[in-house]
């Protein structure tokens, strides 16, 4: 039984040469030569306008960018404590929200956006997240993932790669994996738990061009609270030089192991189907990180059966590690 | 009496050398019977790929250790450095390490008959293009070798830290001495090629070391930014103005943030062949510093000043030898690439080329992991196709 | 002094409400736009109240259910930072697992109001009243003030948004009020009329401050040691400027509904020939003054101090009346473990201000009352005998008693 995906009525970025050229989010801060979150921060601003409000979370995207006194932020933008993602655009959109309603300011579409890192939406901020996907209020919280707890200095989250090395996982004479966890699969996590949140989205600001400007967009135009996880190649965090910053993106998407895809209105929407377009092997990726230098072949293929697992075993391949078949007893 | 060290060194990429060069002039001095400690700069951290930070180190062979902590302890920066040295040569054009600091001049602690130690295949005549002068004579050391580039994990073993060392002991030997450095370093590594490292740099120091004369050097235009008193940003307090909104195309047409363009953060700075340029903006699009102005021909030009050096348009540029990387200590000005090529396109390949030279310095993936020097290609000029590229809309 | 009868234009009704009942019609009276809402005994009243006012259309305001106190917190301090008149509240180890953003709601000088419903910190878990928790935040860069009824708990929501959002303040308010005994305790209520309330309370107006839009601005960037002692001193002075805004606020309120506040900062009971005066905090005022009456009976010279605001303290003022007494007992309803004389919070910062004085009253210190636990009348008359044993140097050198412990 096909279902019809919901048209989102939004201004589509078709083309590179079609995209906005304008900053909301310019130059002047103290990121490092090579930061993908930077991009991250500057496609959403430049997709999402003038009329925005944006509060940022405790992590990289603060401190780096608002550094010391010093802004590089056209739109609006305040900081927010570091597990308070969730809570501060709840209270933003709630508070425009009852001043239209009262009359005080203009009744107008104001984009609400928060930006959180892996800890802030992924462990810490968790719950706040979830409880912003489930009001009604037009939000969008963007987990932008570096892998890492990047602003001090490098430690292992919830969200790092199982095995990479961090001031909190290094790799010793007696325990070579001390990162033996898991990466938590947020974005499919938090569409299974809020089925009235009517978009989430994995993207990159690297692969495809113009993806995650356009998933920006959507998340905007759509209508409640939206969620959008960013894959950010870290050259602080994973040790590679920032040259090849876009290049890791795509290795990243096209092995498989950071899926691309929305849910919209609940259903999947591949973004790069890997099953279709083939998976190149993981270790063409991780062989580029310093932050798995310490990683022996045992490792890598436990690494590749973890992704060949998500794709092929997979209920929603990439996306729910869900495994149908069970026969019910009786 | 009290030594005091600073290690200039680039964030991320020179943290374990700043740090190890740091901590071994502590081991070496406490060898010899000193007393010494040292620390990084806390306002540098987090450190960012490429900004500059540094690493200080203090030894004393009369006081107490709690007479030298009194003295150089609980300090954000230091007073005077004896020997300054400086792990990656671009930054001899200055240092801008946060915002409302300033751009600062590389040997602006170094005191009087103190002395700048540099690792660079420059010659000092070149550096002293770039590092202002002193009204009292100071003393100039080079290290004859490139920048050593790694990252937080994979550490580039290449000898640097051996040859900073032996150079140390050469520019001022009641910080270290030479015999110690090389006793140090046989002890704890048990590798003679490390002490003859230190002992070749040592040898090569006292060779070329050069004194500087007062007022010999280039002149200096930064000025250091004034603090704003409580009052005087009272009705703001946390609240700052954001950048104005302002767009327009050509150069410089995108407000930026005034207060840290940061520019300092770079080592090298893409040269652009704008008459082999297809017009792709991935260039524009993948810059995380938002430094390319897009022109009403649909070429992008290049902010400079803004331009962190991250290489990323280089390796997105999707025409061989179109963005190419270029040392940062061959340019003098960050004015309009763009602006000289419309004004004399011939010229402009002309002067691009010879900034490019022949050589791409080029990194591995993992970048402790090696540095080679590649074979570019000259290009000869192509027509401007003007109106044949797509324009982009404002 | 003008009748119930005679300002029937200001006040709209007499009904009988609780504490927290009561702290809701001043949220609403004040028109707030949002309020975050979580539960912890005993304040969580206070939201179930509003949402019915809500829900039968009384009042207009945002209501979100948060997952945690510290998401709360945070969504006051959002709804403010917009612009809108934010409401939340707490108690005990609730009031303490959103810390954070109360003292970061103080630092980004947003002027939302919090109502404390005192309660013990964990653990182990108990309900009852310790002002422990509101107490947390007196470094904070917060209007802190304790309602001892009902009445002034309702009355303080108006003037604590009043004085938060002064432009001259712009501090967040902590109103604290006792759990069980004010919070669950029913007493008629005077309700005033929102057309009074308007002509009090103007709308809340950022101004520049405001993240909208229109007014281009970045809130709160990291900043190291070239700031922070600049923008810790901005607030210092907020604190100070209070301490004028506050009374400025009161004749205000007394000249539209009744001379009810003589002093802003305290109240003073049968002070003015007093030798020996008790100062407390909350609900505490109840027994004490009972028990000042009847030593008054016999002609003891005795008095109640009930301190309002703890934070702006108000040095000047209390200086001045406590330092015409021979002998002050302070009733910390609170702990202070391993302090100065091993008193609780509050003498601390009397015996600090009446220091400067060359003639000093003898100051001795009371903990009682934590987790609950009743101040009878019969202990306050305890209290103030040994307060006079202090005063004439008949207590020794313990200047601490516990009151209501099983030794």
């Amino acid at each position: 039984m096909a279902t019809q995906l919901p048209v989102i009525d939004y201004e589509k970025i078709k083309k590179v040469h079609d995209a906005p050229l304008e900053e909301f989010y310019t130059s002047g801060h103290r990121t490092c030569q090579g930061c993908e979150s930077a991009m991250v921060m500057r496609d959403f601003a430049k997709a999402s306008g003038p009329r925005t409000v944006v509060t940022g979370a405790t992590g990289c995207m603060y401190v780096a960018n608002t550094s010391y006194l010093t802004t590089p932020w056209i739109v609006p933008w305040m900081h927010t404590q570091l597990g308070a993602g969730g809570a501060s655009a709840v209270g933003m959109a709630a508070g425009l929200r009852a001043l239209m309603r009262k009359g005080r300011i203009k009744k107008e579409k104001i984009n609400v956006i928060n930006f959180s890192g892996d800890l802030g939406a992924g462990d810490m901020g968790l719950s706040g997240v979830s409880g912003a996907l489930q009001t009604d209020y037009d939000l969008l919280i963007i987990l932008y993932d570096n892998e890492s707890a990047a602003n001090t200095d490098i430690q292992a989250t919830g969200l790092t790669t199982y095995g990479a090395q961090t001031t909190f996982t290094p790799p010793g004479s007696k325990h070579r994996i001390m990162q033996r966890r898991w990466k938590k699969n947020v974005a499919a996590m938090l569409a299974v738990g809020h089925p009235t949140c009517r978009y989430v989205a994995t993207a990159s600001a690297t692969f495809p061009a113009l993806d995650f400007m356009n998933k920006t967009r959507k998340a905007l135009s759509i209508g409640g609270p939206t969620f959008i996880h960013t894959f950010d190649p870290c050259p602080k965090g994973w040790d590679f030089h920032p040259r090849y910053a876009h290049e890791l993106g795509e290795l990243g998407v096209k092995s498989g192991i950071f899926p691309l895809y929305e849910i919209i209105d609940g259903q999947v929407v591949y973004t790069y189907d890997a099953r279709q377009k083939g998976r190149i092997p993981v270790r063409e990726y991780l062989e580029k990180q310093g932050r798995f230098a310490h990683l022996v072949d045992e490792d890598v293929d436990y690494i590749q059966s973890m992704v060949d697992t998500m794709w092929n075993e997979w209920d929603i391949p990439g996306v729910a590690p869900f495994k149908a078949g069970l026969s019910v007893a009786g | 009496m009290i030594k005091r060290v600073e290690v200039n060194y680039r964030g991320v990429f020179q943290k374990n050398l700043g740090k190890y060069i740091g901590g071994d002039i502590v081991q070496i001095a406490s060898r010899m019977g000193k007393v010494a400690f040292s620390n990084g700069r806390y306002s540098d951290a987090p450190e960012r790929n490429g900004i500059p930070c540094k690493y200080f180190a203090f030894v004393s062979p009369d006081l107490s250790e709690e007479e030298l902590e009194a003295e150089c302890g609980a300090k954000l920066d230091i007073d005077e450095a004896d020997v300054s040295v400086v792990v990656d040569d671009a930054m001899v054009k200055g240092v801008e390490p946060w915002g409302w600091h300033g751009v600062r001049a590389i040997n602006e602690k170094v005191r009087e008959k103190g002395c700048l130690l540099v690792t660079s295949q420059h010659s000092h005549d070149q550096l002293l293009k770039f590092i202002p002068k002193r009204p009292f004579s100071w003393r100039l050391a080079t290290v004859d070798s490139p920048a050593s580039l790694a990252g937080l994990w994979v550490y580039k073993d290449d000898l640097t830290r051996e040859h900073v060392l032996g150079a140390i002991a050469a520019a001022d030997p009641g910080i270290i001495s030479i015999e110690a450095v090389e006793a140090y370093l046989l002890e704890k590594t048990k590798e003679k090629h490390r002490a003859e490292a230190a002992r070749a740099a040592y040898d090569a120091t006292l060779r070329t070391i050069r004194v500087v004369k007062p007022n010999e050097g280039a002149e200096w235009h930064h000025e250091i930014p004034r603090l704003p008193t409580w009052k005087e940003f009272e009705s703001g307090g946390v609240v700052v103005p954001a950048v104005p909104r302002g767009f327009k195309m050509g150069p410089r047409g995108q407000n930026r943030n005034e207060q840290f363009l940061r520019g300092t953060t770079k080592s090298q700075r893409p040269v652009i062949r704008f008459d082999l340029c297809i017009k792709c903006t991935l260039c524009w699009y993948d810059c995380p510093d938002e430094c390319f102005d897009p022109t009403d021909d649909g070429l992008f030009d290049v902010n400079y000043e803004a331009c962190v050096g991250c290489h990323k348009c280089a390796d997105v540029c999707p025409v061989p030898e179109c963005i190419v990387m270029v040392d940062e200590l061959k340019f003098d000005s960050d004015a309009s690439p763009w602006e000289h090529h419309k004004k004399d396109p011939e010229g402009y390949i002309k002067w691009a080329e010879e900034k490019k030279g022949l050589e791409r310095l080029h990194f591995p993936h993992v970048t402790g992991l090696g540095r080679e020097i590649r074979q570019g290609k000259y290009v000869p000029p192509k027509q401007d196709k003007s109106g044949a590229g797509a324009a982009p809309k404002a | 002094m003008a009748t119930v009868a005679e300002r029937t234009n200001v006040w709209a009704k007499e009904v009988l409400l609780n504490g927290c009942q009561a702290v809701a019609q001043g949220v609403k009276l004040a028109n707030v736009d949002v309020i975050a809402a979580y539960p912890i005994r005993p304040y969580t009243e206070v939201m179930d109240a509003l949402s019915k006012l809500i829900a039968d259309g009384e009042f207009d305001s945002e209501y979100i259910v948060a997952d945690s106190e510290h998401s709360q917190f945070e969504i006051v301090k959002h709804a403010s930072s917009v612009g809108a008149r934010a409401f939340g509240g707490s108690s005990g180890t609730g009031w303490m697992y959103g810390f954070e953003a109360l003292v970061v709601t103080a630092t980004d000088r947003l002027p939302p109001l919090f109502v404390v419903g005192n309660r013990a910190l964990d653990d182990p878990g108990a309900f009852g009243v310790e002002h422990n928790d509101a107490l947390a935040l007196r470094d904070m860069g917060w209007l802190l003030c304790w309602a001892s009824t009902a009445q002034e708990a309702l009355e303080h929501v108006l003037i604590g948004y009043r004085i938060a959002e002064d432009s001259r303040v712009l501090m967040p308010m902590a109103l604290a009020m006792d759990g069980a005994f004010l919070t669950h305790s029913q007493h008629m209520i005077k309700v005033p009329t929102q057309e009074a309330v308007n002509k009090f309370l103007p709308p809340f107006n950022l101004g520049k401050r405001v993240l909208h839009p229109d007014n281009p601005v970045s809130i709160a960037p990291q900043v190291n040691e070239d700031w922070v002692m600049e923008l810790r001193r901005q607030n210092w002075e907020a604190a100070r400027r209070a301490r004028q805004v506050i009374p400025e606020v009161y004749k205000s309120f007394n000249d539209l509904f009744g001379p009810r506040y003589a002093n802003p900062f305290f109240d003073e009971f049968m002070c003015e020939d007093a030798e020996v005066v008790l100062v407390g905090l909350g609900a505490v005022k109840m027994p004490a003054q009972t028990a000042v009456r009847r030593m008054r009976e016999q002609g003891k010279k005795v008095g109640y101090v009930n301190l309002r605001w703890f934070r702006p303290f108000p040095t000047e003022q209390l200086r001045e009346t406590l330092g015409r007494m021979k002998g002050v007992g302070v009733i910390d309803r609170n702990f202070a473990h391993g302090s100065p004389d091993n008193g609780g919070i509050v003498v601390q910062d009397i015996r600090s201000a009446l220091y400067p004085l060359t003639k000093r009253p003898v100051v001795t210190d009371f903990i009682g009352g934590l987790g609950g636990r009743d101040m009878s009348i019969q202990d306050c008359i305890r209290m103030l005998e040994i307060t006079f044993d202090a005063a004439s140097g008949k207590q020794g050198d313990e200047l601490v008693t516990w009151i209501g412990l099983r030794e």
